[in-house]
């Protein structure tokens, strides 16, 4: 039992760090931040050259094989950089849903893993999907908020009902619509389908274990979101140090006051708390664990890294004083970005109620 | 990074739960899931032999290293120990300074005479060790003590004169390592010795101080004309304060993984009585205890990554003030969950009482070895680097 990172770990996470120190230094992260469609191209491309899309496949499929551990500290790097690439959508979230149903489609895993970008529609206001007498599939509906759809080649489309349904739909068949984001860094856009036909291999599972695939493809996904939560978090607190350092007030540095330094360091216990969760949490989803364990640690970290991040952003603001305040200075990408990711990874009062019928309903 | 059991400790675990089952059993049944004082059944004797029942079958000094006179075994085997050592009711630990925070000190410190002298002690459970740092005037402020040491060159003894407080089962313990001014007119963290002191002596008295648990583990230890052996200083006369720190870094650190298996028994305490109560469907108290269940496998992770080894000495600093402060939150919630019940004392409700006692005792945890705020100062300054903290005065 040890949750020290070994070499192979370390040295990735470190490669990541410097080269996102280069490739996504400030001004270009606000430059994606503040163009038309958010997302920064050349960056993705080297992310994709790198092998990191394919950084948790088993290397017998030609991946690093370095698991959802490898796909944390990505993770990591990527919030702690507000990386304007769709990563997350789709070698952690689109990736982890179509491994749980059984790689149902093996050409679509292969695409994400040399780039080509597959998102998870799911949240659906109205959806519906009818066989053809022909025998392929007519697909309606609206997904009203996808993030990183205005950047998908291809969509998961989730259809729930009595018996759900998982479908796969290149992006053109779709009407794709932008939504202006507060969070800027990672954009969403609603998505229609109006008569959409596709053959019956589109449907890629249903059913009870489509629901079980999605129970354990949500979990592994807050695991890497609450990864990119801890680098957001931690991004909050070196840019609060940063400032903190060199702003003069009453004739001294504002980091030499104990309320300042107080703060600061409570900042770094609720992130290496949220680190050691998610790192914890990771190792143990690379250990086949049964559902119960894998949802328990997924909250686990989840809730740790939501907290974290909540509190570092809080008070990078507060401690940047009236700058904290302008558009001018990054700490507020952050702190939208940790609100946009916190929603999008449910309430972690929701995730606590789950554990919470664990502990407390289920027969002792 | 690697959480699964290998089969060598699988068959490990299974080991100390068979010891447990055949040991703790016969009049050490008594001491089933007791903690320390504040509970009417403790009994200091007993808990003595007890610890002399583990020290034969090789359970004391686990994490020593062999050639120390300890089993060597790695982290992962430590904490399966701690984890079956309380799932099986194991009983608070009274040897816990000396084999936890003095031995590994000594080891790094000492001389080999010294070891040779104090380990087999320590390690058959037959001698105790108190940690006389704290006085009237040096809490968090540790560099203020004014304990005075000068050494009787004629008898070749250090002679010792001054106070302690605080001092944990000083009542209970044969020897107390001493943290004192041996250059006289020194100031701050120069000048200082730590030295081994035997308590059973006419210069020293031992004082118990009743605690808001109504128990007294804590006492006031006073030195006048004290001695000891002039060859037992641990470490250079005048650098005690080096050594006095990283024992600090041992109550801080390793020593704390016996701690986290007895939350956990704690926190199945707490979930025990909020389901046999009803607290259990208050939809307030369901977010605490799952956030207490939570933020606990995260405390065990914590020290897993931190204390392994090449772990993250960053994140080490952490540690303490994460812990403690759960603890904290561990016990107001577990007040919460007994409601009125929590008010009232019968002596013949186990769980009641161990509740209670969480409640009262956890309001500790932020004071001793470094209080929260002395904590975020070492954060802040060792870890971030910020500015020192400003002193006025010698
Ligand atoms: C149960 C228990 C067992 C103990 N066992 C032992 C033992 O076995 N041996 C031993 O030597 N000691 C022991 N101690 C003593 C313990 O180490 C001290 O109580 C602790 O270091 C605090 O010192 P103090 O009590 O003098 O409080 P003070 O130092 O007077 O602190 C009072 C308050 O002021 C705050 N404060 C002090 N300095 C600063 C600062 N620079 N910045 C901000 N805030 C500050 C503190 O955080 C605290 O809130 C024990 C204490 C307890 C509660």
């Amino acid at each position: 039992m040890d949750l020290a990172l070994d070499d192979d770990q370390q040295a990735i996470a470190q490669a990541a760090a410097d080269f996102l120190a280069e490739a996504c230094a400030a001004p270009a992260m606000r430059a994606a931040a503040d163009s038309a469609d958010g997302m920064d191209r050349a960056l993705w491309q080297g992310i994709v050259e790198q092998g990191w899309c394919a950084v948790a496949a088993p290397e017998a499929e030609g991946g690093l094989g370095l698991g959802e551990v490898g796909l944390a500290l990505l993770a990591e790097q990527l919030g702690r950089h507000l990386a304007g690439v769709p990563f997350f959508e789709s070698a952690i979230e689109a990736a982890a849903l179509l491994r749980a149903c059984g790689n149902p489609e093996p050409a679509l895993l292969a695409g994400v893993a040399s780039g080509a970008v597959l998102v998870l529609a799911a949240h659906a206001t109205h959806a519906d999907a009818s066989t053809t007498p022909a025998g392929d599939w007519r697909l309606d509906g609206t997904w009203p908020q996808v993030p990183g759809a205005a950047w998908a080649d291809n969509f998961l489309l989730l259809i729930e009902g009595e018996s759900p349904r998982l479908f796969w739909v290149p992006a053109p068949e779709l009407a794709v619509e932008p939504l202006a984001m507060i969070d800027t860094t990672r954009r969403s856009a609603s998505v229609h389908a109006h008569a959409v036909h596709v053959p019956a291999t589109a449907l890629l599972a249903e059913g009870a274990a489509l629901r079980t695939a999605l129970v354990h493809a949500r979990g592994l996904a807050a695991i890497a979101l609450a990864a990119e939560q801890v680098g957001v978090a931690q991004q909050c607190l070196d840019l609060t140090l940063a400032y903190a350092a060199q702003r003069m007030q009453f004739g001294r540095p504002i980091a030499s006051f104990q309320a300042v330094k107080h703060r600061c360091a409570q900042m770094l216990v609720a992130i290496e708390s949220a680190r050691s969760a998610v790192y914890g949490a990771a190792a143990v989803a690379d250990a086949a664990p049964e559902a119960t364990t894998l949802s328990f640690h997924a909250a686990e970290a989840w809730c740790a890294a939501c907290d974290a991040v909540r509190y570092a952003a809080q008070e990078a603001i507060q401690l940047h004083g009236g700058v904290g305040y302008t558009w001018e200075v990054d700490v507020q990408r952050y702190f939208k970005r940790a609100q946009a990711n916190r929603v999008r990874g449910g309430d972690p009062s929701t995730w606590r109620e789950r554990v919470a019928a664990q502990l407390l309903d289920a027969a002792p | 990074m690697n959480l699964t059991e290998t089969p060598e400790e699988r068959t490990f675990r299974a080991e100390v739960q068979a010891w447990m089952a055949a040991h703790l059993t016969g009049e050490f049944a008594a001491l089933r899931g007791c903690h320390g004082p504040g509970e009417e059944r403790f009994d200091a004797a007993l808990a003595k032999r007890w610890e002399q029942e583990l020290a034969t079958a090789g359970w004391v000094g686990i994490g020593w290293p062999q050639a120390a006179g300890g089993a060597g075994l790695p982290l992962g085997k430590q904490i399966i120990f701690h984890e079956e050592y309380v799932r099986a009711g194991g009983p608070g630990r009274l040897g816990h300074i000396g084999e936890q925070l003095f031995a590994p000190t000594l080891i790094d410190f000492g001389t080999p005479a010294q070891q040779a002298r104090f380990l087999p002690g320590i390690r058959a459970g037959r001698e105790y060790w108190a940690q006389g740092y704290s006085e009237p005037n040096a809490g968090s402020d540790l560099a203020n003590v004014r304990t005075r040491a000068r050494l009787d060159v004629e008898r070749g003894e250090w002679v010792i004169d001054g106070q302690k407080v605080w001092t944990s089962w000083a009542q209970e313990a044969d020897w107390i390592f001493v943290l004192a001014r041996t250059e006289e007119g020194s100031q701050r963290h120069h000048g200082l010795s730590l030295l081994l002191v035997p308590l059973h002596q006419p210069g020293v008295t031992v004082r118990p101080i009743r605690q808001m648990t109504g128990g007294a583990e804590f006492n006031e230890v006073f030195f006048d004309g004290a001695r000891t052996e002039g060859s037992l200083h641990l470490g250079p006369v005048g650098e005690g304060w080096k050594v006095a720190m990283a024992l600090l870094g041992y109550e801080r650190g390793v020593s704390t993984l016996g701690q986290q298996a007895q939350f956990r028994h704690e926190l199945d305490l707490v979930i025990a009585a909020a389901r046999a109560n009803g607290a259990a469907q208050d939809p307030v108290l369901r977010q605490r205890i799952a956030d207490a269940a939570l933020r606990l496998a995260t405390l065990r992770f914590h020290a897993l990554r931190v204390l392994g080894a090449g772990g993250a000495s960053h994140a080490a600093y952490t540690a303490k003030y994460a812990w403690s402060n759960w603890r904290r939150d561990l016990g107001q919630l577990a007040a919460d969950v007994l409601g009125r019940a929590g008010d009232v004392v019968r002596a013949d409700d186990a769980a009641r009482t161990r509740l209670q006692q969480v409640w009262l005792s956890s309001r500790a945890d932020t004071i001793y070895a470094g209080t929260n705020e002395i904590q975020l100062n070492l954060i802040a300054e060792r870890a971030l680097g910020m500015p020192r903290e400003e002193r006025k005065g010698p």
